[in-house]
Formats: structure tokens, C-alpha cells, sequence
């Protein structure tokens, strides 16, 4: 396997994926760099969604490459992982619907984002020995840390039930940075956030990108929102690549603009 | 040959009454979403009614198993009215509980009402018996295998065919559309349980000449209907039917033919344990369809 | 020195005052205050504690519903009796093993939850304890079939035994060691789940996406879950078959198993209280109140009755348990304090 070039973190290439013979992904590629905020654009049923859920393999690609630079320094084949194991190598989603616990408060919910990182095994948790104690109180902190930076600290034994969509979000967003990720990748940040939220969820994804060092590849439907806060964007129709480039340049792309924001301007 | 025609027979006798009950515990599940734990114990208090009026109220026992069924249905009824029909908000998991405090009422009540002592039904056919390809089989089994299999059929007739059974079907994929188009859910499932308490007694009918009447006399028909909704998969009606058939096919042959092998003992377990490994390998049953879950 | 925190809000030192409360009833015994019968009965709410514990495990952390947990109890009576009585192998050792082979039976069913969920996985834990119950009465050199297999109180640390000397206060020795099991496994309940492990659990009930993305191995979680339950399933059948002195293919039915379930919803679940106030409503409240209600507790199976009805009332107005009321008498009484104060 080839490693990735020095600034590449994400490398997608010729990525297909079907469902009983209908071809959800077709031959799909491109690149997300260090540091770099990525953005995946497509109208509905573009085969987004699905591209995401390849990455964290949670579906199987037919065919097709996904390599990953590790925080470990290596390069990857995602596709040779199963999803429980990608957050080891530093990437980390969220969920198009908010996937929470529920009857958990907000801090515990965060601190499952920590889970890979435990030392102690389950034997010393029972007996909560003196080095199960000081982990869980290190990393306790460490959410506590996080949550300050989101501004939802005051509420975090909050229960996440029916608290407002917006605090979920940062939630989820909380949850993601107990492992120091690599890379995020947002299902639709701006989903069911009215335009103050959205606003402020794209200076929260600015200040992680920057405070944490993470790269981020977002698929959104919000188009202010993926132009003000994106470095470069990948669009696809139809699970077909259409065009990759700056914002500038993907609204300027005839191809982009005949299968989506074209007609979208009609409107 | 006339051996296994005799296990074939007896098998499809003890198949439809695991077919009755799993075919109560099915209509309860699709239409309120509980498993119907209490099914078996319904359908023994029913029989214990069925057997009070048979021996103390001096009926013939065709009127005593009819107003068995009355009692069953009006049971059924009562169950939902009372307690159902109040809980459509609660938690699934929750709601399987109800089933189990019904269990206990009844039996506490079975027990004040009838006595603990088991007592004896008699068939409804007496005597008689013929041969059929050299197996001997009763006139009573006979009924017992024909009326089962007539009822289940006119029950799928009236599912498929009939503006009822159409009500039950869009109220079992989809209870709330259901009620936005029209269809009285409400009565839908009050019927299903009065349903369902008529087959745990017609159940109870059948298998308590076999042994006694008493307070567990339906107890391995029900986790054998249960096993057969699993095997069947809970998503179709005729399903649990199949599945329930096909348990008492096998452990009748198991236990007849491992004999010599020295299996006849644990042939239970040998089918429970292929039903389990069946269910590994389809784990939505025989009928069941794959649900695919979306992130 | 550390400060040590004793104050009744630490959960581990109101644990070990509840145990120290369970000790009151044998005194209260031998001062002549409770009826003998008490004992066997409190004792029954401890080990049927202890098992719905870990059944809290999968039911309430994990999610997955088990009617597998009379047989697992069952297997480990009966191995624990076979190995003691007929073996004349030492008490502790026995025990050791009556946990453990179940249990690896235990977590083999786990493989089978990565397969099949709800309903169907209950149904498959239900066949798996018809098996074993089967078994029971079939391979009757081991369990004594039908006629069940009594025997005598264990020997502790291979010397203390029951003499005509401690007759009456032996029970009471082993009424001690099942207090310290249940109070050692209401702490490790309450360590694990509140750390690492309990966040998988909730995880993986709540969104298995999230878990997966989160780095949570569902099946080595889910055998975890399988494991403990039945580990703590076993415990339970150890105790009860040293305690009771005998054992029965008919203990081990459906009927128990559910009414563990039952303990759990009552009281309620995800909650190591709760699922001990469950147990003693479903086990114990009918012989321990309701039978002592004048006139109405004489009626045959009244007790029964009321029970079952009780159990739906729970069930409709309090979904998340009995142990909701304790919070709400909480409620109650804050705003009474500030009415006054």
C-alpha cells in the first residue's frame, strides 16, 4: 500500500458501493488534507450519507481504496477495519439524527468518547483500585475541560433527554474530541439549528479546527454555512463525482451548478 | 410405515394445539405489541371453567366447552378494556410485564375459584377409533386435527379476504396510520384478545383429556407456542403456525426414532437446540423478513 | 492520612449499612420480635437479589432481555449440590465451579445476541433454559430427576459445620454469608456501572451506532454483559441450594425467570435499590404483609392476587419503577421543608 503524501489525511479513491444493484456510490474520490475543513455537497440522495458511513465502515465498499494517516503516523486501509476499530487510528464522527444516550447526562455521554483510551481493565474498575479512580477522575476533567470550550459546562449533569437540538449538537461535538480525533467527520452539523446556531456552530468547527489540530469533512445541506466555513469542497449527484475545488470555484463549476445549486437558483 | 403414520397423526394433534395458542400469542403481539406470556394461563383458567361446568354444572360437555369459550371471550374483553387499552403509552419493555402480573391474577384467582385439586376432562368424542394406512387414531384426535386446522383456515380466510381482516392486518403493520385511516384499532384489538383467550381455552380443551386439568396444564403449550413464534418468525400471522407443527413433528420423531440411540429422553432439548441454531443462522424465523437498520 | 467519607451519600457505606440493617433481622429473631420463617424468607430476597442484579445487567444497562436466568441458576444448584454432597468436595471450591461452568454456558449464549435482538434473543435465552431444565429431570444421577436432591448445610472453611449444638444459629451463619455477597455485589454492580464498562452498556443499549463509532466492541460487551449476568445467575443458585437445602427441576421454570424480570421493572431498572425493592414485592411481599392483613389475608391466595394487580398498577403509573416513588416522596418532602422553614 502506498503512503499518503506528507499534508494528505484522507484519501478516497474510486470508492463504489451498491444496494441491490443500485449503485449508491460510483467510483468516488478525493482528498482531505491536514488542517484542512472539507466539505461533501450533493442534492438529496447524492449517496453523502453513504460515503461517511464507508469511511467508519459501518457499510462495506465494493470496490475502492480508503487510506487514513493515523495519529500513530501510519498510513491506514480503512477498509481492512472494522468500525469499532477506526477511532483507534484518530477518526471520529458524528450522526445525521444526534445518536445520544439518553438516560446519560451530558458528561457521561462525552466521556464515552473516551472509551479506547482506558487503561484499567474491568477487574480494577470493580474494585475501583486507586488507578481505576485517578483515570476516571483524569479523563472526567479532560470532558469537564471540553465542555468548557463548547460553553455547555454549567449544564453538564444535565440528562440529555429532551434537552434543545443545538446543545446535542455540541454534545455529539464534545463527545468527539474525548479522543483527541485526527479527523472529525460531521453528519449534517447545521440539521434542525436555526440561523444563530448555525452561525455559531461554524466558528465552534473554526476554533477546533485550530485549538485541536484536527482536520474536518463535513457533508451539510446548509449552503452558507459549507461556503463560509469550508476550505475546499467535493461535490457528487447521483453517487457520481462531480467536481472538487474552493468554494469560489465549486460555485462557479457548470456541472455543480446544472445539478444543484442551478436549480436551486431557479427556484 | 404405520408407525410413523401414528407419530404423523399424533403429531398434528399436539401441533394444532400448539398452533391455537401460538396463533393467540401471534394476533396479541401484532396488534398491541405485548408478548402474550399469559396466554397459557388464561387459557387454563378457561378449561378449569370449562371442566366446573362440565362436572358441577351437569352440562353436556359440548354446552360446557361453549360457554367456555363464552367466559374466554369475555375475559379477553375485560383484560382489555381494564388494563390494555390504558397502557398504549408505556414503555415496550415495560408493557411485556403487564402480561406477567396477569399471570398471577389469574392464577391466584384459578386457584380461590376452582382449588388446587386437578381434575379430570374427559374427550369430546368418546371412544371409537379407525385405521388409516395402519395407524390407529381416534375419532376424537381426528376432530381435534380437523377442527384445528378448519379454524386456523378460516381464520387466515377472514385475515386475507374479508374488510376485517384487513382492519387487523393495516392495525398490526401500523397501528397509528391505521387509526388516521379509519380503521376502529380500538375494537381491532379487543377482539384480538378476546381472540386470543378463545384459542388458549379451545388449547386447554384439547390437551387436558391427555392429562389433568390443573393450574399448569397449559404451561409447556405455552413456551412451545412461544419457541414456534420464534421459529416462525414474528412477522407474519401463518408463521408461528408453521413453526408450531413443525415442534411437534420433530420431537414426536426424535423421541420415537432416537430411541434405539438412546436419545429418546433428550429429544426435547435436541430440538429446542436445533431451533436455536436455526435461529442463528435466520434470525427472523422461517417467514421472517430482514429489517435494515439506518444510521 | 486520607479522610475517609462516611457519610450515608457515599454509595458504598450505605451499602454496608444496609447489609449491617439485614442483620437486624436475625437478631430480631433470636429476640423473639420475628418468626423463624422470616429468615428464610428475607433470605430468599437476598439470593433472588443477587441474581436480578446481574440480570439488570443485560435487561437494564445492556438491553437485551434474558429468560435464560432459572436455568443458569439451576445448573449451578445442581452442580454445587452434586459437588458438595456427592463429591464431598470442599464448599469454596465448589462454588468456584458452579459459577464458572455456567457461566461459560452463559457467555456462549451471548454470541448468539450479536445475531438476534429483543424478542427473539428472550425466546432463544427461554429455549436455552428449557434445555437445561430438561436436563434436570432426565440426567437424574446428577440432579435426582423428579424427586428433587436435598441436602445438608456446607462446611465453611472446612471446619465449621452444623452440630445439634449450633442448630439454631448456623442458618443464621449462613444468612451472614449471603449478606456479604449480596452487599460485595451491590459495590461491584455500582463500581463497574458507574465507570467505563456501565458507559459501554448504556451505550450500546442506547445507539450501537454510537457505540461502534465510539470504539465500542459490541460482541466483547455483549459477552461481558452475558458473562456477568450469568456469573451472578449462578451465585444466586449456589446460595439458594445451600440455603433451602434442596433442589427441585421445578424451581427452575419460565415462572422464574419472569418474575426476575418482573422484580426489575417494578422496582426499577438501572438501579441497585430498585431492583432489590422489586425483588422483595415479587418474592416476599405476599407471605411478609399481605398474608398478615386481618381477615382479607386469610382468603387463599389473596396475597397472590393482589400481587399480580399491584405489579400492572406499577407497571402504568409508574413506568420507571417503584424506586421513582422514593424520589418523589423526596420532592415532597423539600418543598414541605421550604413551606416551613
Amino acid at each position: 500500500m502506498n503512503d499518503l503524501n506528507e499534508q494528505t489525511v484522507l484519501s478516497i479513491s474510486e470508492l463504489s458501493i451498491a444496494f441491490g444493484g443500485i449503485k449508491a456510490v460510483d467510483n468516488v474520490s478525493f482528498e482531505v488534507n491536514e488542517g484542512e475543513i472539507f466539505g461533501l455537497i450533493g442534492p438529496n440522495g447524492a449517496g453523502k450519507t453513504t460515503v461517511f458511513n464507508c469511511i467508519t465502515q459501518f457499510y462495506k465498499p465494493n470496490h475502492g481504496s480508503i487510506r487514513f494517516k493515523s495519529k500513530q503516523g501510519q498510513t491506514v486501509e480503512l477498509t481492512h477495519h472494522k468500525s469499532h476499530e477506526v477511532i483507534g487510528y484518530g477518526l471520529v464522527r458524528t450522526f445525521q439524527n444526534v445518536e445520544l444516550i439518553k438516560e446519560l447526562s451530558i458528561l457521561d455521554n462525552v466521556l464515552i468518547g473516551g472509551h479506547i483510551d482506558y487503561k484499567t481493565g474491568v477487574v480494577r474498575q470493580a474494585f475501583s483500585t486507586k488507578t481505576a479512580k485517578m483515570e476516571e477522575n483524569a479523563y472526567r476533567a479532560q470532558a469537564i475541560e471540553i465542555l468548557k470550550f463548547l460553553g455547555i459546562e454549567d449544564r453538564k449533569d444535565w440528562l440529555v433527554y429532551g434537552l434543545p437540538y443545538g446543545i446535542l449538537k455540541k454534545v455529539e461535538l464534545a463527545r468527539t474530541l474525548m479522543c483527541n480525533p485526527k479527523l472529525i467527520i460531521l453528519d449534517e452539523p447545521a440539521a434542525g439549528l436555526n440561523d444563530t446556531e448555525t452561525l455559531d456552530f461554524a466558528n465552534v468547527i473554526r476554533t477546533i479546527r485550530d485549538k485541536y489540530h484536527t482536520s474536518i469533512l463535513l457533508v451539510e445541506h446548509d449552503m452558507r454555512l459549507v461556503m463560509d466555513v469550508c476550505d475546499r469542497i467535493c461535490a457528487i449527484n447521483f453517487g457520481k463525482f462531480l467536481a472538487v475545488g474552493t468554494p469560489k470555484e465549486i460555485q462557479r463549476n457548470k456541472a455543480v451548478q446544472a445539478a444543484y445549486l442551478g436549480t436551486e437558483d431557479a427556484a | 410405515m404405520a408407525i410413523f403414520m401414528q407419530l404423523l397423526l399424533r403429531s398434528l394433534e399436539t401441533g394444532s394445539v400448539y398452533a391455537l395458542a401460538a396463533l393467540g400469542i401471534i394476533i396479541i403481539y401484532r396488534t398491541s405489541n405485548i408478548t402474550h406470556f399469559a396466554q397459557g394461563a388464561m387459557g387454563m383458567f378457561n378449561t378449569f371453567a370449562v371442566t366446573f361446568f362440565f362436572l358441577y354444572g351437569r352440562m353436556p360437555l359440548w354446552l360446557a366447552i361453549l360457554m367456555g369459550v363464552a367466559t374466554a371471550f369475555l375475559m379477553g374483553v375485560l383484560v382489555d378494556l381494564v388494563i390494555i387499552r390504558r397502557a398504549k403509552r408505556i414503555a415496550p419493555i415495560s408493557k411485556q410485564i403487564i402480561t406477567l402480573g396477569l399471570i398471577m391474577v389469574v392464577l391466584g384467582l384459578a386457584s380461590t375459584v376452582f382449588g388446587v385439586d386437578p381434575l379430570p376432562l374427559p374427550k369430546l368424542i368418546q371412544g371409537g377409533e379407525f385405521d388409516v394406512l395402519g395407524a390407529t387414531i381416534s375419532y376424537n384426535a381426528v376432530f381435534n386435527i380437523v377442527f384445528g386446522l378448519a379454524l386456523m383456515s378460516l381464520f387466515f380466510y377472514i385475515l386475507q379476504r374479508t374488510k376485517w381482516g384487513l382492519a387487523v392486518r393495516t392495525t398490526a403493520s401500523n397501528e397509528l396510520t391505521a387509526r388516521l385511516m379509519g380503521v376502529p384499532t380500538k375494537t381491532v384489538t379487543m377482539v384480538a384478545w378476546a381472540l386470543a383467550g378463545v384459542l388458549g381455552v379451545l388449547a386447554g380443551v384439547m390437551i387436558a383429556p391427555a392429562t389433568k386439568v390443573d393450574l399448569n396444564v397449559l404451561d409447556a403449550v405455552q413456551i412451545n407456542a412461544l419457541i414456534a413464534c420464534v421459529l416462525g418468525g414474528f412477522q407474519s400471522f401463518y408463521g408461528p403456525v408453521i413453526g408450531a407443527y413443525i415442534i411437534a413433528i420433530a420431537k414426536n420423531m426424535i423421541v420415537f426414532y432416537g430411541q434405539p440411540l438412546g436419545l429418546d429422553v433428550w429429544g426435547e432439548q435436541l430440538v429446542l437446540l436445533s431451533i436455536l441454531i436455526f435461529i442463528i443462522f435466520r434470525p427472523n424465523g422461517i417467514i421472517g423478513k430482514k429489517i435494515v437498520k439506518k444510521v | 492520612m486520607k479522610k475517609l467519607n462516611l457519610s450515608l451519600k457515599n454509595p458504598i457505606v450505605s451499602y454496608i449499612g444496609f447489609g449491617g440493617l439485614l442483620m437486624l433481622v436475625p437478631a430480631l429473631i433470636l429476640a423473639g420480635v420475628l418468626r423463624n420463617s422470616t429468615l428464610t424468607l428475607v433470605a430468599s430476597v437476598i439470593f433472588y437479589s443477587i441474581a436480578a442484579l446481574g440480570l439488570n445487567v443485560l435487561l437494564g444497562w445492556s438491553g437485551l432481555v434474558s429468560l435464560g436466568t432459572a436455568g443458569f441458576m439451576g445448573l449451578a444448584a445442581y452442580i454445587s449440590a452434586y459437588l458438595t454432597h456427592d463429591l464431598k468436595l470442599p464448599f469454596e471450591l465448589a462454588l468456584v465451579a458452579a459459577v464458572i461452568i455456567p457461566t461459560l454456558i452463559g457467555i456462549l449464549v451471548g454470541f448468539i445476541s450479536l445475531r438476534i435482538e429483543g424478542l427473539y434473543l428472550a425466546i432463544a435465552t427461554l429455549a436455552v433454559s428449557e434445555i437445561l431444565r430438561k436436563t434436570f429431570e432426565v440426567f437424574d444421577f446428577f440432579t435426582g430427576g423428579y424427586s428433587g436432591k436435598p441436602i445438608s448445610f456446607p462446611t465453611i472453611l472446612g471446619f465449621i459445620t452444623q452440630t445439634p449444638a449450633n442448630r439454631t444459629l448456623f442458618p443464621i451463619l449462613m444468612y451472614t454469608i449471603l449478606v456479604i455477597f449480596l452487599v460485595a455485589v451491590m459495590i461491584l454492580i455500582h463500581n463497574l456501572m458507574k465507570g467505563q464498562f456501565g458507559r459501554a452498556l448504556n451505550a450500546m443499549r442506547g445507539s450501537e451506532a454510537a457505540a461502534q463509532a465510539m470504539g465500542i466492541n459490541l460482541l466483547k460487551y455483549r459477552l461481558m454483559a452475558f458473562g456477568l449476568a450469568t456469573a451472578l445467575a449462578s451465585l444466586s443458585g449456589v446460595l439458594y441450594v445451600h440455603f433451602i437445602k434442596y433442589t427441585h427441576p421445578g424451581s427452575w421454570t419460565l415462572a422464574l425467570s419472569l418474575n426476575l424480570v418482573a422484580a426489575i421493572i417494578i422496582g426499577g431498572a438501572r438501579n441497585i435499590y430498585g431492583t432489590i425493592l422489586g425483588v422483595f414485592v415479587v418474592f416476599a411481599m405476599p407471605d411478609l404483609i399481605l398474608k398478615q392483613i386481618p381477615y382479607f389475608g386469610t382468603i387463599p391466595n389473596f396475597a397472590f392476587i393482589v400481587n399480580g394487580i399491584l405489579i400492572i398498577i406499577v407497571i402504568m403509573y409508574y413506568p420507571y419503577g417503584l424506586i421513582q416513588i422514593t424520589k418523589d416522596f423526596k420532592k415532597i418532602w423539600l418543598k414541605l421543608k421550604e413551606r416551613f422553614s
